[in-house]
């Protein structure tokens, strides 16, 4: 029942036929850089390759929530990523700073005046049921399939003039104009190319093949016994000689929490990502000798924490009020306390893991004092139950971690002499009264997926202030001067301009505080130390793992 | 409710400790804002300090909130949704049962298949539902508590009125042409009032529970501190931190003991017959 | 023998009407429920532009009229489709059934702890009225009564498994330990032991309390006074007379208690993350997901009422007398 006592029985429950292990010499040739294009690649991840490879071997890694499909081309959600990386790619992966590196495509080049993106592909990369994959497949994907299935990748997309395939191995993109954050979306998680020969020509959700997904990636599908694991296994003909490194992968599905930080301890599970494990257990757990932990991997995700205010209404509408509440709030309180540490103190609308951000901007510091003084400039008079306003909260229902921060909030911003009432609801009706603009408060966070003009932007944009819609500008917040720089920025092609412009835009928004930053949010994954190389790029446990390796479990 | 009822209730030595605990949690109640003038809410002290440190008596929470005060503050929510949800059962039981029971036949049938359902159906879940539904406040969770505790009591005065109904005073309240309402309101209720307090009371301890339960799930008013809220918020933290769930716990256990032991005096005080039959 | 049939029949034939007013309230509570499922799942896929929150609306029935809708959930709800989880991607039944052999077994054991210590100590403190033990359970009972039984389940843990290391503190199983045969029962039945205790204890307390006063009523009556005179042994009196008897309000008490029962797993099961249904519909809570959650209400209603009618089968089993009727 305890932990240690039982663990040669535990061995039995997943004894699988293993590979023999090559030579541990053997695994070490196979490493060799990949055919030459981008150099920070390989450098980045041999840096953790201090000890000699072992081939071979399986790997269990937690899979919460069941996904509803393997189809990642079909379906974005974080499960569906976390499994459908290792079986699609796309066509660039990035590193922890979002340099694209190799994936499909070997090479790139970007024409001087930004329009034109030329991609020369993998040559020997094979779907797993030994169709070769040509340019027509990334045509297909890019023009006809993506748009229809990926909202994220439609906007992207909006940017794009044509698609062509000059020959069987190379894809030009034709832009209509300058888009540099176009090279930050071609990833796995944008748009993971499908296979062409499969899905042309038929309805994509009722694609007989949605059951068995084939990909071009190092592993390929063999079984998913519902409620319980999916498994995967290496794909002999992959693209890169000796790779993947491992034999099997098995995502276990494990719904409840404690058993999810239970499997961590116990090793019967190797990785844990994104929410799997409860923020308070992340301390705990992070301290076994058997784990490390890493919040590294997500900096394509980014998310962001923010109190939304809806700037129509009184006091919201003004900058002072909005103000007032950030000096109110002790945001390293909120980290340490309610996140349990994970997390980075915000300093502006830009996450600082992702592109274009400058931490030169007005900042916030702990101040009740100072917000109390703009309350006072605003004529918000403390009344004789030295009240000044009131306003209400609705409770993001999200878990407990965002109730207890609505609780901070409120009483942060009770001793500054705002009175916050909090309203619970449900996600639906929290969906609803936020997209319809029908509150005064609320938490949210949002992905910046990697570049401003693709997760950042349209949070802020006037343009984008669309009744019904979630995750838009639903504050409605306006400023032209905000919406001319984001617009400008985005179709700016050359770095130092864009980058002053965006550097521009920050500081606007840092001292209009249209939503007010809490928390560069973290997520926790946690990993067995017999697994290396399992965090390596921009979407960390969602990539390919085609350079995983694991030691032999204890 | 002369002498004779406190002599009878007072016989009962449970009943007299329930009263005093009972009185007790009412003057916490009462006196919490004296008690602790600053809002339960307010992180007053460091986060998990364990009880008789950092100024506190019984420790502070996971955000640093005094729970002694949580306590102080809790026992009026607990109080006042055990009290009106109550009285909303009564109103709706009480009326049903005396429908079903001065009518009987038909309008018996209905009301009763009506109870029925209600006591068919799991009761703490229709209650989760309800206030997850409507959305946790403190009218959606009195009205849930009311909605699955009335059944009981509409069978009890059903039995009580159709009892009464063949008696020669109510026979003779008929043939003296009193109205319907007067005779339920005038005749009958007032003399099958003690099973009913009874039950009432007993429902009043339910429905602290109930309350408590809801709390812990995180269906309490996001306003109010209650007990069942303290010790949901730190179940995760149990391990490290017994105290913050341990006091609320005991708090409840307490103040719904009292009430029992109340109940109990009340019923040996208003049924003597029964009483001594239960006490064989 | 074609009585019980023909009882049963018009036992089965009433549990379907109360079934449908169920579904019914049902159907009202979704409707009751605010927000636009539609723009929850777009939220959750990261990106909302119309046509695909109209691509939701379509795929999930939502832009139907409502007594189209209506009537498409009832039918729904008979072919055994007890909706889709927005949240968690998969249909209600799938989740339920998964979880639902775990719940059976916990409350299952529950239930029969329950009732039978409550009989045995409502027993003993009947035959011992006034003696300390009497006065013993008595007092369990009264505590039981007024104890949180979450709590209870908290301060377990805290014992048993955080102090003592006895027992595991939540779970079904250990979690990969490939045990089979007896070490597998062992292992589960090591598991069980705080649920069953958090979840029995506080019916324990409601039979022990109804056993005594129901024996105590029995005791006096006519029948048994004669079984006493004719000489039979006490043991025997208390036996066959006296609790045979007094058993029978227990017993309809008990079906009726079914209800609270299945409840309180809600409670108990997010205690010891017990991977029943009750879990399943405090995550279900937590994240406000109703499809699940209604779900979970028809399903733990047709229990209650299974439960009902085998409740009133035992009835006539023990009381020959009774006409079934």
């Amino acid at each position: 029942m305890r932990s240690t006592d039982t663990k040669s029985a535990r061995r039995a429950w997943y004894r699988r036929p293993q590979r023999g292990l090559m030579a541990a010499a053997a695994a070490a040739l196979l490493a060799l850089p990949v055919a030459g294009t981008l150099l920070p690649a390989t450098a980045a991840q041999a840096a953790d390759d201090t000890q000699a490879v072992q081939k071979g071997g399986t790997l269990d890694i937690i899979l919460n929530p069941e996904p509803p499909i393997l189809i990642l081309g079909l379906n974005q959600q974080a499960p569906t990523q976390l499994v459908g990386g290792k079986i699609y790619e796309g066509l660039l992966r990035y590193d922890h700073d979002l340099n694209p590196l190799p994936g499909l495509a070997k090479g790139w080049e970007i024409s001087e005046d930004g329009l034109t993106y030329t991609f020369h592909l993998r040559e020997n990369a094979t779907w797993h049921d030994g169709e070769p994959f040509t340019a027509d497949d990334v045509v297909f994907t890019a023009k006809t399939f993506t748009p229809e299935t990926n909202p994220r990748w439609r906007l992207i997309f909006s940017h794009v003039d044509t698609v062509e395939a000059p020959d069987d191995h190379t894809v030009v993109f034709n832009l209509k104009e300058p888009f540099p954050a176009f090279i930050i979306g071609l990833g796995v998680t944008n748009m993971p190319i499908m296979p062409a020969h499969i899905y042309e020509g038929t309805d994509y959700n009722d694609n007989e093949m949605n059951d068995t997904p084939i990909g071009t990636g190092p592993f390929k599908f063999v079984k998913w016994e519902k409620g319980s694991y999916v498994h995967l296994t290496a794909y002999d003909d992959y693209w890169q000689d000796g790779r993947p490194y491992l034999d099997d992968i098995y995502f276990r599905i494990i719904p409840d929490a404690a058993s999810r930080a239970l499997a961590m301890e116990t090793g019967d599970a190797d990785i844990s990502q994104f929410g799997n494990i409860e923020p308070f257990d992340v301390p705990r757990l992070s301290k076994l000798p058997n784990l490390e932990l890493t919040t590294k991997g997500y900096e394509m995700f980014a998310p962001m924490a923010w109190i939304e205010m809806n700037t129509r209404k009184p006091p919201l509408n003004d900058r002072r009020f909005r103000q007032a509440i950030l000096y109110a709030l002790d945001r390293g309180f909120i980290r340490d306390n309610i996140f349990f540490g994970l997390g980075r103190v915000a300093t502006g609308p830009i996450n600082s893991v992702t592109t274009q951000y400058t931490p030169d901007v007005q900042k916030y510091p702990h101040d009740p004092e100072k917000a109390k003084a703009l309350l006072d400039d605003m004529g918000l008079e403390p009344g004789s139950d030295g009240v000044r306003a009131n306003v209400e909260f609705l409770v993001m229902p999200y878990g407990e971690v965002w109730t207890r921060l609505a609780e901070y909030i409120k009483q942060a911003m009770g001793k500054v002499g705002v009175q916050v009432t909090l309203r619970s609801t449900d996600s639906a009706g929290w969906a609803q009264q936020l997209s319809n603009w029908d509150y005064q408060m609320t938490n949210d966070y949002v992905y910046q997926y990697g570049h401003p003009a693709l997760g950042v932007a349209r949070t802020y944009i006037s343009d984008n202030i669309r009744k019904g819609v979630l995750f838009s500008n639903t504050m409605g917040y306006s400023n032209e001067k905000v919406d001319e720089l984001f617009a400008k920025a985005a179709v700016e092609n050359d770095d130092a301009k864009r980058a002053q412009m965006y550097a521009e835009v920050q500081k606007i928004l840092a001292k209009d505080v249209p939503v007010a930053w809490l928390l560069e949010m973290e997520f926790p994954t946690l990993l067995n130390k017999r697994v290396h190389n399992a965090v390596t790029t921009a979407i960390g446990t969602s990539d390919n793992f085609a350079d995983v390796w694991v030691e032999p479990k204890q | 409710m002369s002498r004779e009822f406190w002599k009878a209730f007072a016989r009962n030595r449970g009943a007299i400790i329930g009263l005093i605990i009972l009185a007790g949690v009412v003057f916490l109640a009462l006196f919490a804002d004296l008690l602790y003038p600053t809002s339960p809410w307010d992180m007053v002290t460091r986060p998990f300090a364990p009880p008789l440190s950092a100024g506190t008596l019984m420790g502070s929470d996971t955000l640093g909130r005094d729970i002694a005060s949580g306590i102080a503050h809790g026992a009026r929510v607990s109080l006042l949704i055990g009290l009106t949800s109550t009285a909303a059962a009564l109103l709706i039981g009480v009326t049903l049962g005396a429908l079903a029971g001065f009518y009987g036949g038909r309008v018996d049938d209905a009301i009763m298949r009506f109870t029925e359902l209600f006591q068919t159906i799991p009761n703490f879940v229709l209650a989760v539902m309800l206030v997850a539904i409507f959305t946790p406040s403190i009218t959606s969770v009195t009205a849930s508590i009311a909605i699955v505790s009335w059944p009981p009591l509409a069978r009890l005065a059903r039995g009580e009125f159709l009892s009464l109904r063949s008696r020669e005073f109510v026979q003779a309240a008929i043939t003296t042409g009193q109205s319907t309402p007067s005779i339920i309101l005038r005749e009958i209720l007032p003399n099958s009032m003690s099973p009913i307090i009874v039950a009432a009371s007993l429902t009043v301890a339910t429905a602290i529970l109930l309350e408590s339960a809801l709390s812990f799930l995180g269906l309490g008013d996001p306003n109010m501190m209650s007990w069942g809220y303290m010790i949901g918020a730190s179940r995760t933290v149990m391990r490290q931190a017994w105290w913050m769930s341990f006091f609320p716990g005991v708090a409840i256990l307490i103040t719904v003991l009292a009430i029992n032991l109340v109940g109990e005096g009340l019923n040996d005080a208003l049924n003597p017959k029964l009483a001594r039959k239960g006490k064989g | 023998m074609g009585k019980i049939v023909s009882f049963l029949g018009r036992r089965v034939v009433k549990s379907l009407f109360i079934l449908l007013a169920i579904v019914l309230i049902n159907f009202a509570l979704i409707r009751a429920a605010p927000g636009d499922p539609a723009l929850v799942i777009a939220g959750q896929s990261g990106a909302s532009d119309p046509q695909y929150i109209e691509q939701l609306r379509e795929k999930f029935h939502l832009d139907e009229p409502l007594p189209q809708q209506l009537w498409t959930y009832v039918t729904d709800v008979a072919t055994g489709d007890l909706g889709y989880s927005y949240r968690q991607q998969r249909p209600v039944w799938d989740l339920i059934a998964e979880r639902l052999p775990a719940t059976l077994l916990l409350t299952g054991i529950a239930y029969v702890f329950s009732l039978g210590m409550g009989l045995l100590l409502g027993t003993l403190a009947a035959v011992k009225v006034g003696r300390w033990s009497d006065t013993a359970i008595t007092t369990i009972a009264l505590l039981a009564y007024a104890t949180p039984l979450y709590w209870i389940g908290l301060m377990m843990i805290l014992l048993f498994s955080v102090q003592l290391g006895w027992l595991p503190a939540f779970g079904y199983q250990s979690v990969g330990a490939g045990l089979t045969g007896l070490d597998h029962f062992v292992d589960v039945a090591a598991h069980l032991v705080m649920p069953v205790l958090t979840l029995g204890l506080f019916y324990m307390a409601v039979y022990a309390r109804l056993t005594r006063s129901s024996i105590l009523e029995v005791r006096d009556m006519d029948f048994v006074k004669t079984a006493r005179a004719k000489g039979l042994p006490e043991r025997r009196v208390v036996v066959r007379h006296v609790l045979r008897n007094a058993v029978l309000p227990v017993i309809t008490f008990a079906g009726i208690q079914a209800g609270y029962l299945i409840g309180g797993s809600i409670l108990v099961e997010t205690v010891f993350a017990w991977p029943g249904v009750g879990r399943l519909a405090f995550d279900a809570l937590l994240q406000r997901d109703y499809q699940v959650l209604l779900g979970i209400f028809v399903v733990t209603s047709i229990m209650v009422l299974v439960f009902n009618i085998i409740t009133d089968l035992v009835y006539t089993l023990i009381d020959p007398r009774i006409e079934v009727s």
